[in-house]
């Protein structure tokens, strides 16, 4: 990537150099502006859900097609911890970066993220009915009582009822009648909720699934490093 | 000219059997010298590539072939697998199987406490035991799914007296490939290797104990196990241990992979059974395979359906505790 100018060597100003720099902020911007429409949020939030089905009608992926609702049940599960550990994430990139453009365009979308996290958990939910009971409705009362004697899927129900009680809580008339501060230690269940969706994850497998790690892995990160700029003597004064 | 750039899901007709493993298993078929009523007409020494289009010689044996199993497709039992040496995901082993892997030449170890312990190819093997056969059995998943396959094999009981195992034999143990080279999940160690499973003898000598050569009429497909594959129906998928290289005869019973890795949720007996659940969910009913659109779900049978011919093998067994 980078060449030798001859003009830097000599000490002549680097016009194309500058040039680059100029296209990168630039391209920065215009992604800034890009994260900050609502429209471009919207179609990054239902393009995961139309991925299972261009495997199954298009692709025509044999893999998938031996039990497609089994991977349209996982898929949604994973997009929804995805987009839970991604919702989360904002706000630490905005208290580490404060002035950088892309994490405050994210921070407006944190409602529509959130929300999209629940939807996608209530469609895996829904699938995992389905999937359970296939069109035999006499399976419905045992899948219920399975939820609760498994620990691994009764995480998974408490999550969701979390998830569930956020999005609703999501109206401006919530904030309101609950009051801003009461509202935001009821939104910080969403912590508690990603730890209980990890968990979920991690053990859906027989073996330990990688993909919990490098979803959830960041997050941490951020959130130790926010920690730790919140903690550590500040020298600037500028602390949160 | 048209230059069509496939997307990386796509497997092309050459790499579902690289070429020269193909050639290889037409060999290996010829050498096998099985007079199939297919083959008679041919010269079984002839180079003529079409003589052995047609797979395996299989008989189909008609005590196993109940009419009510309808088997499942081929593209579904060769593209939805198990086989953690080639990835942890369904869609893997199809792909990660065959990339360079050789099935063929292969040896095969016959070992432990028997009075004819050897090491042999397994197309030699294979000739010794007397033609293969086809069988539709159930097929079961720990994961609470299920498909019905056409295995072409021979019974283990054969290989088993080939050996002639000593009194003191109990149990025997079977194990998987290790090569670490051609396998990206033991290069990964997501499981103890190599895969070890076992059977106690009786139940390896029990006559639905099958060693799977093929899959309808074909050699099996190196995602489920080439060359050797052990098939016991009543029992979860897990113990159908693939790619084995050696049958080992012990006094004591051999602690099997999934149980080294989890005792708490994989016993040694995996006896399907719909009343003893899974930690994690239940075994009561099980997700149809190929069951197409949403799918469908059924209940599971007591020892997968195999009950009337296996139960007497667990007399006075606590079903629960050694699940």
């Amino acid at each position: 990537m980078e060449r030798v100018d001859p003009n830097a060597l000599s000490g002549l100003p680097s016009t194309p150099n500058q040039r680059v720099e100029v296209n990168a902020l630039h391209l920065v911007q215009r992604l800034e502006n890009l994260l900050r429409r609502k429209v471009v949020i919207w179609t990054l939030l239902v393009l995961p859900g139309l991925w299972p089905l261009w495997l199954i009608f298009v692709a025509k992926s044999p893999s998938v097609l031996a039990d497609p609702l089994k991977y349209v049940l996982h898929h949604l599960g994973f997009t929804a911890c995805v987009l839970l550990a991604t919702v989360l994430a904002f706000t630490p990139l905005r208290v580490l970066w404060p002035k950088w453009g892309v994490a405050l365009a994210l921070n407006r979308h944190r409602r529509l993220v959130g929300v999209a996290s629940f939807a996608y958990a209530a469609l895996h939910f829904t699938a995992h009915l389905v999937y359970e009971g296939g069109t035999d409705a006499s399976f419905l009362l045992e899948i219920l009582r399975n939820s609760v004697k498994k620990p691994f899927q009764l995480v998974g129900m408490i999550t969701l009822a979390i998830l569930l009680v956020l999005a609703i809580t999501s109206l401006n008339a919530a904030i309101k009648w609950l009051g801003a501060k009461a509202w935001k230690n009821l939104h910080r269940l969403a912590y508690l909720a990603a730890a209980l969706a990890a968990y979920h994850q991690a053990i859906a497998r027989k073996t330990f699934p990688l993909q919990v790690v490098w979803i959830f892995g960041p997050l941490v990160l951020l959130e130790l490093a926010r920690m730790w700029k919140h903690f550590a003597p500040e020298k600037s004064g500028a602390g949160t | 000219m048209l230059i069509r750039t496939p997307p990386d899901w796509e497997l092309p007709e050459s790499a579902a059997t690289p070429e020269q493993h193909y050639h290889a298993r037409r060999d290996f078929l010829k050498t096998l010298g099985l007079a199939g009523a297919a083959f008679a007409a041919h010269d079984l020494l002839s180079t003529d590539v079409l003589a052995a289009t047609a797979g395996f010689p299989t008989k189909v044996n008609p005590a196993y072939r109940d009419p009510a199993l309808k088997p499942s497709s081929y593209e579904a039992i060769t593209n939805y697998n198990n086989f953690y040496e080639f990835g942890t995901s369904k869609e893997d082993p199809v792909v990660l199987a065959n990339r360079g892997w050789k099935t063929e030449p292969w040896t095969v170890e016959l070992a432990g406490l028997c009075r004819a312990p050897q090491k042999l190819d397994v197309s030699d093997l294979v000739a010794k035991m007397d033609g293969i056969e086809q069988r539709v059995y159930r097929f079961r998943c720990v994961e609470a799914w299920s498909m019905i396959i056409p295995w072409d094999g021979f019974p283990l009981a054969k290989l088993i007296a080939l050996a002639d195992p000593l009194p003191d034999a109990k149990f025997l143990k079977m194990t998987t490939f290790l090569d670490p080279k051609v396998s990206p999940g033991q290069r990964q160690g997501n499981l103890d290797y190599p895969y070890v499973e076992g059977l106690r003898l009786d139940e390896a000598n029990h006559e639905l104990s099958f060693i799977a050569t093929g899959i309808y009429g074909k050699p099996i497909p190196n995602q489920n196990g080439a060359p050797l594959r052990l098939v016991v129906p009543w029992k979860y998928g897990f113990k159908y241990v693939k790619s084995i290289v050696k049958f080992e005869f012990t006094a004591k019973q051999p602690l099997n992979t999934w149980q080294a890795m989890q005792s708490r949720e994989y016993g040694f007996y995996a006896n399907v059974n719909p009343t003893v659940d899974h930690p994690r969910w239940s075994q009561a009913s099980e997700r149809v395979i190929g069951g197409g659109g949403l799918g469908s779900r059924q209940r599971t049978l007591m020892f997968n359906g195999y009950e009337k011919q296996v139960a007497g093998l667990y007399k006075g067994l606590d079903l629960r505790k050694n699940y």
